[in-house]
């Protein structure tokens, strides 16, 4: 357990867009550095370890922190990488809450960015496959029939076929996944930081686009996005001198499964069904038994989870014990999930409407926090006391998840 | 629609900014500069069974999961996998999703991508229907059979494709039934 209690004080954002033209990757991180810090309302030379990460190869820069290290306020202190893929952003916000709850570091800032636009998405994404797909010819895996059958692959790849399968669970139709779509961006629409604001967006829109890959349409998937945000940590003593609503972090995990789909060097994937999930299920289970959580439908107030695509927004909140197996669909249907429902869900519009790979994972617990806060630009009507944040990525299906609360931990114990 | 057509995208408007353009250069990164290595051991003797017609998959002794295509290790158990085993020719869908490749000569006809699980496995392997198989009869738990090709050489494509067979359950996958 920890042993000093973590607390989030402020979290910040960049602009974020398809090209940040105007910005190189350090000047991008510094956007998010400098707005976290003045929201946080302390000096840069408090703190005293700075964590970032992103996703390695896709702006073809490795270490960047190299590059960067004066743009993130890290002078005269320790610098620590996290990259974990998707989940980079979730990894590293877990490994400032580790910092902080060792009690070897008092305030602890966390980055995560990605600037796509630098480099070739694909380009990056095949420096991760390569070392497993350099071998389908060897074993006598044609061209042909890599390429038809690889068009189906790759992130949109993995989450059709969990759409497949989820829609075949749940009996959910193309248009409750459209309405997904629509909720989230409007939602973004609200959010100064977000990529994808489409204020006037219908279901019949995001019906009319083509499909990608079935069941997903040109309408339904993330953008590739441009971004940074930071979280800042401190100890709950210094949070309750600094922040008006210090935000206590109380459980942290983080699980990773057999691979699904893709697994490498040619063998055989573990799991049959690609929407079970059973990493999200047991990292849920292990973030809400070390905040004291019994009841997660009740108890928490708000949620933001790691969505690119609208089907795994369903499969996530049925997953993560937020609602009964199979009923997430009728949920969206009656509105419990709006931004004034009882349950609000990615208010920020989601990784659905911005996608800065190794910041989305890290948004989702520093837009929870700022509803906690109160600070949030889409703040819900209702009061939020404990919210939740959650990171998928990989096809080994690497969960993460932050529990957060206005209340300290030992409240409950 | 003729071949190499650009396809519109049509989607409804969204706030955009405009951004002044800094600096930008080009610059390259080559990945087939690298070496990559793998471990032949279990896939040797797969490869060997198809060009034999067998399908062999291997069992993990701790768990008794069968591999298809064999696994050089267990994540559930940390166990090696050594028992062979021979599987039977039928499988099922047990994922399935559409490709539209950009190339294609008719983008409106999705090409089916299945996961097969091969009877008597516990894993999905990524392969092909018979061609003709309208996108929309497949489904979820379709049974289906090996179909071999005609010149098997110990590669991943001795087994040509997966042929559907009738489904005795079919009439419970009907929508109507399921309402």
């Amino acid at each position: 357990m920890a042993k000093v209690q973590p607390a989030i004080i402020s979290s910040g954002f960049s602009e974020h867009a398809s090209k940040r033209s105007d910005v190189n990757m350090a000047e991008l991180v510094n956007e998010a550095v400098e707005n976290c810090i003045q929201m946080a309302n302390i000096d840069w030379k408090d703190i005293d370890l700075i964590i970032n990460g992103n996703m390695p190869a896709f702006e073809g820069a490795n270490m960047p922190e190299l590059w960067m290290g004066d743009h993130m306020a890290a002078k005269n202190k320790p610098v620590l990488r996290v990259t974990t893929g998707g989940t980079t952003g979730g990894s590293v916000t877990i490994a400032g809450y580790y910092a902080v709850a060792s009690g070897l570091y008092d305030t602890v800032l966390a980055i995560g960015f990605e600037q796509q636009s630098c480099g070739d998405t694909s380009v990056g994404l095949a420096s991760v496959a390569i070392g497993e797909i350099v071998i389908y010819p060897d074993v006598g895996y044609d061209y042909s029939r890599m390429a038809s059958n690889m068009g189906a692959g790759a992130a949109i790849g993995v989450a059709s076929y969990q759409a497949m399968n989820y829609m075949r669970r749940s009996n959910a139709t193309e248009e409750d996944l459209a309405r997904v779509v629509v909720q989230n961006r409007r939602n973004a629409a609200k959010t100064w930081w977000t990529h994808l604001k489409m204020p006037t967006i219908t279901i019949e829109d995001v019906l009319d686009t083509p499909y990608l890959s079935y069941p997903l349409r040109f309408g339904m998937v993330c953008p590739a996005s441009d971004g940074a945000c930071a979280i800042l940590y401190t100890t709950e003593e210094k949070a309750r001198q600094i922040a008006d609503i210090p935000v206590y972090v109380n459980g942290v995990a983080s699980v990773a499964n057999e691979p699904a789909i893709l697994a490498p060097n040619m063998e055989g994937a573990g799991q049959v069904d690609p929407c079970e999930q059973l990493s999200a299920t047991k990292s849920a289970e292990l973030a809400y038994g070390q905040a004291g959580i019994s009841f997660p439908n009740k108890e928490i107030d708000y949620v933001e989870v790691y969505a690119p695509f609208p089907n795994q927004e369903l499969m996530w909140v049925e997953r993560l014990g937020l609602f009964e197996e199979n009923m997430a669909p009728e949920a969206y249907r009656n509105g419990l999930t709006a931004w004034d429902g009882e349950l609000p869900v990615n208010c920020s519009g989601g990784v659905n409407s911005t996608n800065a790979i190794g910041a989305s994972a890290m948004e989702r617990p520093a837009e929870a926090a700022l509803q906690i806060m109160g600070k949030a630009s889409n703040q819900v009507p209702k009061t939020v006391h404990t919210a939740m944040g959650h990171g998928w990525g990989g096809s080994i299906n690497l969960i993460t998840h932050v529990v957060m609360s206005d209340e300290p931990q030992r409240k409950w114990r | 629609m003729e071949v190499g057509d650009k396809i519109k995208m049509p989607l409804p408007e969204y706030i955009k900014k405009e951004y002044k353009r800094t600096r930008t250069l080009r610059g390259m990164w080559y990945l087939t500069n690298y070496k990559y290595k793998f471990n032949m051991s279990r896939i040797k003797t797969y490869l060997k069974g198809l060009k034999e017609g067998h399908l062999l998959g291997i069992k993990c002794r701790s768990c008794n999961r069968v591999f298809f295509p064999p696994k050089t290790i267990c994540g559930k158990c940390l166990v090696k996998p050594d028992q062979w085993v021979m599987l039977p020719e039928t499988a099922t869908v047990a994922t399935a999703s559409a490709g539209y490749a950009e190339d294609d000569k008719d983008r409106e006809r999705p090409i089916p991508v299945i996961g097969v699980r091969q009877d008597g496995s516990d894993t999905v392997l990524m392969h092909n229907i018979s061609e003709g198989v309208d996108f929309d009869t497949v489904y979820i738990g379709m049974p289906l059979k090996v179909v071999w090709a005609e010149e098997r050489n110990g590669g991943w494509f001795d087994i040509d494709h997966y042929e559907p067979i009738e489904d005795p359950a079919a009439k419970l996958n009907k929508e109507e039934d399921l309402k």
